[in-house]
Order: structure tokens, then sequence, then C-alpha cells
């Protein structure tokens, strides 16, 4: 034992555990007072102690099997031990699973799925497209949508077409009223509606159910029908399938055949007796006219948007070339090209609408450059912004090159969050200064290439920092500083997408994404003005 | 300072005290204290610490002040309680205090917390188990040794040749932090 007490990090940790002997404890007592560095690993490791005990707890994983090297184990003995250990191993899940609840655990599995931002559940199938479209309204909080990938559950489409393209290669256009359920890349369930599928060969074997009917495709192009009774219809219009009863035959149907599904039975019937069925064309062709309407009505929007006197500027990102470098200034002011932003690297592509410009950054160079003299005292910020992926540590939305005196940074971190920062001190002593307002998660990968509204509206004094996405508030989860009040605010040389001159080195926060629409005001926009301009906007 | 609040102050209160009191526990322990002391410490810091609301300037830091208080309460407990064997003696408290506030000073709880989901991350398989199986519960290393037939003793041997691999990787990762505080 007296071996062991000699190295001071071994005794100190004993006397964290409270399993220090007498002697020990006099050393390790001389030792902290008679030396500073040795008082400094006490007050470490009792960190770390007390980390490991409370905070630590939602990032340690579930344990499958504890195994424990011994220390003394030499390298010849090793192998035999850990055998050894990994079948005692066994004994300490069983107690160990007893003495965690099930609902300790599942909470502790959130935590470390929002640690590591991973989505929730996969994604099964992706909406190509849809043409007016209205999903159930408790769905409707899901925000189904064109590109939004949907996860594995149940679909009720009130009314129009949609098209729904599965991640096993399998397309459906679907029309409402009409419910379905997605069971997994190659399977669904529809319990009422009419759909047409499209089954190229390497989707093969894709597997939809109708009542208590299976029908498997072997690479074609079908139409099928359900009605309330879980009876329907099935039609063939290419290739072959087989539909699959509750007697468990198989019958086969090819081009222009037509069966009927009756309590769990397919039953060969003319063609004539089935109904229409969606087509995928009429899909996109629907789509283009809704992206029309919405396109013209944004639009709209963002004329009268610009004479909001507020405004200290406004990118509408509209009829950009791929020879443009200036991102125009739209906001109704005298001098407004002044705040006009100077385009660098980033390229033209398509936004939230066919026909709608927007900017897409990718690269170490991208970013629009602005310099924005003034002060205020609130401001907001709102962009239309498709995130692709939050690669770096933080990646830009809107970074002030200096981050000095009160100038502002708003970015987003790895993790999903949104952070909104500030000091008054600027770079000088952050950890003191600098009120850092994290809002909670909102992204993860799942959501990679779907177009959002950030938004965030910051006042002078305490706490008066507010996130939205999508036109709703999200809560500030954390952040530093945030009791200390925010001053008046400035922004001066700045980038979107990127951020110029970091303070740090080897600080690289390109955004991976598009941006199509930016705004700054002098002023803290209300919640509804925001749902509004979300409304307004949504693609 | 005397000032007034508003009236959301209780509220502003219980979250401050809240975000903050994880951090407050780890700064109670590292003056020596036992986990059962640590906890009737903290609990008198918060009474205290509400008494004392009205005083509180909203331009300082709310840490800071909850330190000088528990650093406070800790010394009057110590002069109260009986002469525990080992609890350390006054002196050394306050200078574990000081360490302590350093350290406290020097980088935020947050980039500490990454610090340790990073380098437990890089722990191999077994060894995490073994903390996890350690902390996450409220047995002993004593219970656990008895139900996978090891001595408490080679469990304790394990614990520590971990929980100082950790201490290293923390520190080495939080030099790095030091050059790039996020903003």
């Amino acid at each position: 034992m007296k071996e062991d007490a000699k190295d001071l990090r071994d005794l100190i940790l004993a006397h964290l555990d409270e399993r220090l002997n007498d002697g020990d404890f006099g050393i390790l007592q001389k030792r902290l007072e008679g030396d500073e560095e040795a008082r400094r690993a006490y007050v470490e490791l009792a960190r770390l102690d007390a980390s490991l005990r409370e905070d630590g707890q939602g990032e340690l994983p579930v344990a499958e099997v504890v195994t424990f090297p011994s220390s003394d184990a030499r390298p010849r003995q090793r192998n035999r031990m850990l055998a050894a250990a990994a079948v005692i191993g066994l004994s300490v899940i069983a107690t160990w699973a007893a003495f965690h609840g099930s609902a300790e655990r599942a909470s502790r599995e959130e935590l470390a799925q929002k640690e590591v931002g991973a989505p929730i559940t996969r994604g099964v199938a992706v909406i190509a497209a849809e043409a007016g479209a209205a999903w159930d309204s408790d769905l409707e909080e899901r925000r189904l949508g064109e590109g939004v990938t949907v996860p594995p559950g149940r679909l009720v489409l009130s009314k129009g077409l949609v098209q729904i393209d599965f991640f096993g290669g399998a397309s459906i256009s679907l029309s409402g009223p009409a419910e379905i359920e997605l069971i997994g890349p190659d399977e669904a369930v529809l319990h009422r509606g009419r759909l047409r599928a499209d089954v190229p060969p390497a989707a093969r074997g894709f597997e939809i159910r109708a009542g208590e009917v299976m029908i498997e495709d072997l690479g074609t192009s079908f139409g099928l029908s359900v009605g309330e009774d879980e009876n329907g219809d099935v039609v063939v219009f290419d290739g072959e399938i087989r539909a699959i009863g509750t007697d468990g035959k198989p019958i086969s149907l090819f081009g222009g055949d037509s069966a009927q599904l009756r309590q769990g039975e397919a039953v060969p019937q003319p063609l004539a007796m089935a109904g229409e069925f969606p087509d995928i064309e009429e899909v996109f062709a629907g789509s283009g006219s809704r992206n029309d309407r919405q396109y013209q009505a944004w639009k709209e929007a963002s004329e009268d948007l610009r004479r909001d006197p507020r405004l200290i500027a406004y990118y509408d990102f509209e009829n950009l070339a791929p020879t443009s470098r200036r991102l125009r200034n739209r906001a109704m002011v005298e001098d407004a090209s002044e705040l006009d932003g100077g385009i660098v690297g980033a390229r033209v592509a398509e936004g939230r609408w066919m026909g709608k410009t927007a900017l897409d950054f990718r690269s170490e160079g991208d970013r629009v450059r602005f310099d924005i003299p003034g002060e205020w005292d609130a401001i907001t910020l709102f962009a239309w912004v498709r995130i692709d992926a939050l690669d770096r540590h933080l990646n830009s939305l809107f970074l002030t090159d200096y981050f000095d005196e009160n100038e502002i940074h708003w970015q987003l971190s790895d993790t999903g969050h949104m952070h909104f920062a500030c000091s008054p001190m600027g770079a000088v002593d952050i950890p003191e200064h600098n009120r850092r307002f994290f809002s909670e998660d909102f992204w993860n990968p799942s959501m990679s290439g779907q177009w959002m509204l950030l938004a965030v509206t910051a006042e002078k004094g305490i706490g008066k920092v507010a996130h939205y996405v999508n036109g709703r508030p999200l809560p500030i989860s954390d952040g530093t500083q945030r009791h200390k009040p925010l001053e008046t605010m400035r922004i001066g040389e700045a980038d979107l997408g990127n951020w110029s001159d970091p303070i740090w080195d080897h600080s690289i926060r390109t955004l991976n994404g598009r941006i199509d629409e930016f705004a700054i005001f002098g002023a803290a926009l209300s919640p509804e003005e925001i749902a509004k301009i979300y409304e307004v906007g949504r693609p | 300072m005397d000032h007034s609040h508003p009236e959301d102050s209780e509220e502003v209160f219980v979250q401050l005290f809240a975000v903050n009191e994880r951090h407050l526990r780890a700064f109670v322990r590292s003056l020596g204290l036992g986990w059962n002391e640590v906890d009737d410490i903290v609990q008198t810091v918060s009474l205290v610490m509400w008494r004392k609301w009205h005083e509180f300037d909203p331009n300082s830091d709310f840490m800071r002040w909850a330190r000088v208080i528990a650093r406070f309460e800790v010394l009057k407990f110590r002069r109260k309680m009986a002469r525990d064997r080992h609890v350390f003696r006054e002196d050394l408290m306050e200078l574990l205090a000081e360490a302590a506030e350093e350290r406290d000073e020097g980088e935020s709880s947050k980039l500490y917390r990454q610090a340790l989901a990073h380098c437990l991350e890089h722990l191999p398989r077994n060894s995490r188990d073994l903390i996890g199986a350690a902390y996450q519960d409220d047995r002993t290393i004593r219970d656990l040794a008895e139900e996978v037939g090891q001595s408490a003793t080679a469990l304790y041997k394990a614990l520590d040749r971990i929980r100082k691999k950790l201490h290293t990787c923390i520190e080495k990762r939080l030099r790095q932090d030091r050059r790039e505080v996020l903003s």
C-alpha cells in the first residue's frame, strides 16, 4: 500500500473516495499545504470526480460488457485475464441493468443522441414533389413538404397529390384523401386512398400491403386503391407483380391485368373495373404551378418588406447571374447601395423556388462582404438558409470581422444550436465578458438540404435575446455571461456565410449551404412579425 | 449594491442557480469535503444566496458571488464540526479554495465538460464501462467488487489508472482550447 501512495494523484483520488488511511492522510495534507502544484492537482481531480458523478452521466455510454484489466497484469497474462474479466463482466451487466430503470436509460440515450446531434429516427423516404397537398392537421407540426425526409410512420394526406420516393428506389404518387404507413425503405401499407407505384429494376421486391393482401413488385408500375372497408383494386400497367392473400398463395399479375382485393384475397377482374390512378407527371405539373404561385406571393411580400422603415439593410438575392459580384441592398432608403454586399467565391444556385436565385457557400473562400456602420439598441437578423451540413465546430451565418466592442456574432454550432454573441469588451478577456446565447438544438443531419427561416432578435439590457426557427421561438439553452447586459450593438465589417478575420488561429467557419434572403433591422421584430415572414416565405 | 429587481427576479435567481449548481458543487468538493457534506453546504449556500439576492449586482458574475458565499459557509462548517479525522485544516481549505477559484476563472465549465466528453470518448471501451459502473449509480466500489468477484483494491487500482489518464487528457485538451475561446 505504501508503494502506491507515493504517487500524489493516487493519494488525492483515495482521499476523494474516502478510503485513505490515517498515515497517508497526514502525508497528503502536508504535501498540499506546502505545494501549489499539488493543490492544483487536487482541485482538478476533485472537479473530474464531481463531473463524472454529476454531469458526466449523460455522456457515459450504457455498458455492454464490463471488463477491467488488472493493473499488475503482465502482457503475457493479459489475454487470459481479459477473458476472465469478460466472463465476470456479464454479471455486472445483469445487476447494473436491474439497478437502472428503462426510463432512466431512455433519457440517457436521448441525451447521448442530443450530444452527437444524430437524428432520433432514420428517414425511409423523401417527399419529392407535391401539388395542392394538405396534410392532416396534427401532422402539419412535422412540417411535411417538398424535400422533407420522412421517418417510418403514418402519413395522412387530406387532399392533393404527392410523390414519395422511397430510399430503396421505388417511387409512389399518392392522391388524397389517403393514409399510408411507411414501414421501411422498401415497404409500406396503404390504409386508404389511391396510389401509383413505379419500381425500377434496382428496387425490385418493393412491398406494399393493402388490407390483408401483400403486393410484391417485381420491377414494374402498378396502381392500387383501398377504400374505407380495406377492400381495393390493383392494376398492373407494366411488368409483373405478385399478390399474396391470407391463404399464402401468390397470384402473378402482368401488364394489363387487374385484381380486386376482398377479405384478404386477390381475385382477377376485368381491367375496366378498376378506377383512375394518379400519375407522377401530374404531380410534377401541379407542383410547378404551386411553385409559381408561392414564389409570386413571396415577391409581393418582399416588395412590402423593402419599405419597412426599421430596415438597416435587406438582400432579396433576386436575379443573380454567375457574373454578379454585388449583392444589392434592396431596402428603400437613401444611399441604399452603400450597404451592397460584395460576393466572393459563393456561386449562384437555385433558391427556395424554381427560378429564384440563391448563393451557395461551400469552400473556405466563399462569402459576402459587408461594411455596415452605425449602432443600434436593438437588432433583428433573419435569413432563409439551406443548411447542407454543420461540418465546422462553428458555422457562420453572419460574423463581424474583429468582434470588437459590441460587435455581433451569429452562427451555428456543429451540435445544431444557434449562437448569438456580443461583448462590450470585444475580444479582450472574452471568458469574463462575452455574452453568448445558445438556442436549444434544432438541426440534425436528417434536415440537410431543407430551407429554413433562421432569425434572432437582440435588445440592449439583460437577457433580451430570442432565437427563432421557421417562425417559432426557440428557447435559450445555454451560454455565458447571460446575466450581464447587452449594450448598443454594432456591425461594421462583416461576412455572411464566413469569417474573414478570425481572432483565433485556424478558425474556419465557412457555412456549408445556401442563403436566398437576408435582412437586418435596427429594431426587435415581434414574434408575430417573424411568424408572418415565415408564412409568406416558406417554400 | 442595493437596487430594485424586476418582478421576474425570483425566476432569474432560480435559473441562474440551476445553471451553476453543478459547478458550485464541484467547487465545494474541491475543498476536500465528502459528498454528504457537499450536499448540506450547497443547500445552505442556496438559502443564503436567496436571502441576499437583493444585494446581487447584475453586472457582476453570479458564480463568483456563489463561490464567495460557499467559501464562507465551508469555513463556518469546518469550525463547527468535530475534528473529523480526514477533513483538511482550515488554512489548507482556504488555499484549496484559492486554487479552485483560479481554476474556475481559467475556463468555462462548458469547455471543461466538452473536454471531458472528448476524453471519455477516447478511452478504451473497457475503461469507459468501468467508469460508468463506478459512477453511474449509488453503489460503492465495494458493492461492485463483490458483484464481480474482484477485490475492491483491484477495482480501485483500475479506476485510479483510468481517472489519471482522463485527468492528463483533459489538461491537454484544455490547453488547446485556451487558445481558442469561442465567440
